[in-house]
């Protein structure tokens, strides 16, 4: 079985390989070094995403109010930019991890001590987090010449030809891979949203597990939103609109199990690259703005078929001819 | 035998109650080291909640736990677990998208000094505990792909690898058959040996006489009996366990076997079975006995449309049979009751009336609308004749006994009148009591002029119940045997493939 979901990643692998060729010979300008390099960029914050979206729906839940958190820390720290402009960017970096990681552990604290269904905390705190903007912003937008430079140097260094913000994702992507397979806490998680009720039985405490998980989808959204309003120059009550459920795919595509217990940090890359690849192909290749949209919908359900018809357990072989 | 003085785990007095129900009450219970001790009762005794106070699921309302003569309360399931109690408990708990080596060694995985998993000494410890334990399989399968007893297996070894100085089996020979309890118990018998106590729980008087050395029997939440199994007998424990006698001989009804029903010929279906030939007559109770995972329970599902088959030939009443889903299976007259009670047969969100309904609600609709009244017209006739114990119409499936449950499974199936019926192992986990039930309806049922297919891996059911029985081995039927002219030893022989 364990060559079977590194098969599914191998194949998803192919399919981006083939993707990025057929999309060279449409347009060869896409298949420079230079323009992938781009692509990565800018599905790095994907990526973040959906590897700590991973985390929560690892433990059968979701969590819809990432956007939103995103937005709201990337706006608190903007604002507080515009004031002190002379603090260090790392304050700010950790600043917005910090408020992020609180906003998560609210939705936490909601589902497992309030028993709030994940869904309706979250799709709350979807609304709130994002009415907060307009509260703490009169609505106002925090321009690309009002952020301090050291706010925004960062983002632009490069490294190996690979900007800052793919770097981060590599981070991630280790950090993720190291804790989800490597340490007990991780493992634990796979257990909790395998079954529940045998998580119970050896003592894994659900409680403090969801909390945790959704302070960790809290703090890369806090993350995430420093890097979102540094790399746009703007902060508005409209940033990341709608990105929770580009998150919640990209997990889908890349073999998540929205059942729980199910899918590797290697899937879930993948699938946030299959959909960064798709979003920025599609105008390569000059497709109509109006149908780029159903376009990569109608391919993210291909791949999820794809994904249920080799999932579909196949029948115990009893007799050997 | 051993004499054992130690005692390793004391129950004084321990009481719990949940509202209106005394679930224990005062029980005594004292589990000495090296030994097997059973714990009897039937469903609804207390056992189940005795286990989970053991296992630090539920608190104790009066009383207290000694263990190594030191006085424990049992918090929550992490400090049973350091206490040294392990249980291997009747639903699974274990992680089917898992490897065999992380169940085993889930919550309590092997760090590095860096804290990280150590993947690698978790392999190796997994393959040294497998062959201790003569099992065949592999550390990095998946437990979905492991058969019941398998499971158990690796559900003995979490114990092991938590040291646990005391092992709670609840109903571990359940589902599995004669050759695989064989090998548990020489497995329960080693781990008596390596100093270990076990709290054995079962419903099978025969095993608990053979391989226990104690018991304890539980009704209605106290304890009626507790002494060495040498000092009482099979009668006893009935009469205890019940609080009357029952006989244990199966109500076989003495019927006219008729002609000839169902005739299933060269059914194939890949990977799965091959060569199914069989027939069935009219009030007929036929056999079918195997290895848990020998293609039994696959070719019923095949027959009632769940699966379909790749080659073969159904005849039913002369006529050939088409049967694409199991809807073509009911309309011919054919239902299967699953085994998987809980998953497959009762939706214990719905009222007991409509699941009774269920299969026939296009039958009781006019125009689409529901006849209310035939409904509840159905159900109630049913309901008497099963004698469902239901307080109120619309009270949920789940909150039935398991008894309850499975007559009401029964129920919805009579109703859309079958003439064969598939019993697929209907008497697994239910007491002493609904068994008999099960049986006597059983008899009724053929009495009526229907014909039943039985799944069982128990013996004694087999050889009481049926007419014949159709023994198979890993996917292939190896021979249809008349019952009153075989022995227990003939078919275990058969179906363990020799």
């Amino acid at each position: 079985m364990k060559n079977f979901i590194k098969n599914r990643d191998f194949i998803l692998f192919s399919i981006i390989i083939f993707g990025v060729i057929v999309v060279g010979f449409a347009n060869p300008y896409f298949v420079k070094p230079s323009s992938l390099s781009d692509v990565l960029t800018d599905t790095s914050i994907l990526i973040i995403l959906a590897l700590s979206q991973m985390i929560v729906i690892l433990i059968r839940a979701i969590d819809l109010s990432v956007a939103s958190n995103l937005a709201l820390s990337g706006m608190l720290i903007s604002l507080l930019s515009t004031v002190y402009p002379e603090l260090p960017v790392v304050f700010f970096i950790v600043l917005s991890c910090v408020i992020g990681t609180l906003l998560g552990v609210l939705n936490g604290v909601s589902i497992a001590i309030l028993k709030v269904p994940f869904i309706v905390t979250t799709l709350g705190t979807l609304s709130i987090y994002r009415g907060l903007i307009y509260f703490v912003s009169d609505g106002k937008q925090v321009y690309s010449h009002e952020f301090s430079e050291n706010f925004l140097a960062l983002i632009h260094y490069k490294f190996l030809s690979l900007s800052f913000l793919f770097w981060v994702a590599i981070l991630v992507f280790i950090v993720m891979y190291i804790l989800l397979n490597h340490t007990r806490f991780g493992r634990n998680l796979y257990s909790l949203g395998g079954n529940p009720d045998a998580a119970k039985y050896i003592g894994i405490n659900e409680n403090k597990y969801i909390i945790l998980a959704y302070a960790i989808s809290g703090f890369f959204a806090g993350l995430c939103g420093y890097l979102w309003v540094a790399r746009y120059s703007v902060a508005s009550t409209q940033i990341a609109i709608g990105f929770e459920l580009t998150v919640i795919s990209a997990c889908v595509v890349g073999g998540i199990s929205v059942m729980g217990g199910v899918g590797t940090v290697v899937g879930c890359t993948l699938g946030a690259l299959l959909i960064g690849l798709i979003r920025n192909a599609l105008p390569a290749v000059d497709i109509s703005q109006f149908w780029q949209l159903a376009i990569s919908g109608a391919i993210i359900l291909i791949a999820i078929i794809i994904n249920t018809k080799t999932e579909q357990r196949k029948d115990k072989t009893i007799m050997v001819e | 035998m051993v004499v054992c003085l130690y005692m390793k785990l004391e129950l004084k007095k321990i009481s719990k109650f949940f509202p209106g129900i005394k679930a224990l009450q005062n029980v005594d219970f004292n589990l000495k080291q090296n030994s097997i001790h059973a714990l009897l009762g039937e469903n609804g005794a207390g056992k189940s909640t005795l286990v989970k106070i053991l296992c630090g699921v539920y608190q104790p309302d009066e009383g207290s736990i000694f263990l190594d003569q030191q006085k424990h309360i049992i918090s929550d399931p992490t400090s049973s677990l350091q206490l040294g109690i392990s249980a291997i408990h009747q639903e699974s708990v274990m992680f089917d998208e898992l490897s065999v080596m992380e169940n085993i060694f889930i919550g309590n995985h092997i760090v590095k000094k860096n804290r990280l998993v150590d993947w690698f000494a978790m392999e190796k410890k997994t393959k040294e505990l497998l062959s201790n334990l003569e099992a065949d399989i592999q550390p990095d399968e998946k437990i979905k792909d492991l058969s019941i007893a398998q499971r158990h297996i690796v559900q003995i070894s979490r114990s092991l690898v938590h040291d646990a100085d005391i092992v709670i089996m609840d109903e571990p020979t359940a589902a599995l058959s004669q050759k695989e309890i064989e090998e548990l118990y020489s497995i329960i018998r080693n781990l008596k040996k390596q100093n270990k106590s076990i709290i054995f729980i079962s419903h099978k008087l025969d095993e608990v006489l053979e391989i226990c050395d104690e018991f304890t029997v539980l009704r209605d939440g106290e304890v009626i009996n507790a002494d060495l199994i040498s000092n009482t007998n099979k009668d006893q424990l009935i009469t205890n366990m019940a609080g009357r006698e029952i006989s244990q001989i199966f109500p076989k009804k003495q019927v006219t076997i008729e002609q000839e029903i169902l005739n299933v010929k060269n059914l194939y279906k890949k990977t799965q079975f091959k060569n199914i030939n069989f027939n069935l007559r009219k009030k007929e109770i036929l056999g079918f006995y195997g290895l848990v995972g020998s293609g039994r329970t696959e070719v019923m599902k095949t027959i009632f449309g769940i699966n379909k088959f790749d080659e073969g030939e159904l005849t039913f009443k002369n006529s050939k049979l088409k049967i694409k889903s199991p809807k073509d299976a009911i309309q011919n007259g054919i239902v299967y009751l699953s085994e998987e009670r809980q998953n497959l047969g009762i939706t214990g969100l719905m009222s007991v009336k409509d699941n009774i309904n269920m299969a026939i609600m296009d039958k009781n609709s006019k125009y689409l609308i529901l006849d209310k009244l035939k409904d509840l017209q159905n159900a109630s006739e049913l309901q008497e004749k099963l004698n469902i114990k239901v307080s109120y119409w619309s009270q949920l499936a789940q909150s039935l006994s398991g008894g309850n449950q499975q007559k009401t499974v029964i129920a919805k199936w009579l109703s859309t009148k079958p003439e064969i019926i598939i019993l697929d192992e209907p008497t697994k986990g239910i007491d002493v009591r609904s068994k008999s039930a099960v049986h006597e309806f059983m008899g009724e049922l053929v009495d009526s002029g229907m014909s039943i297919i039985m799944i069982s891996s128990e013996l004694p059911e087999i050889l009481g119940m049926c007419d014949r029985v159709v023994v198979m081995y890993k996917g292939l039927i190896k021979n249809i045997l008349d019952v009153s002219k075989t022995s227990s030893e003939e078919i275990v022989g058969i179906a363990s493939g020799e």
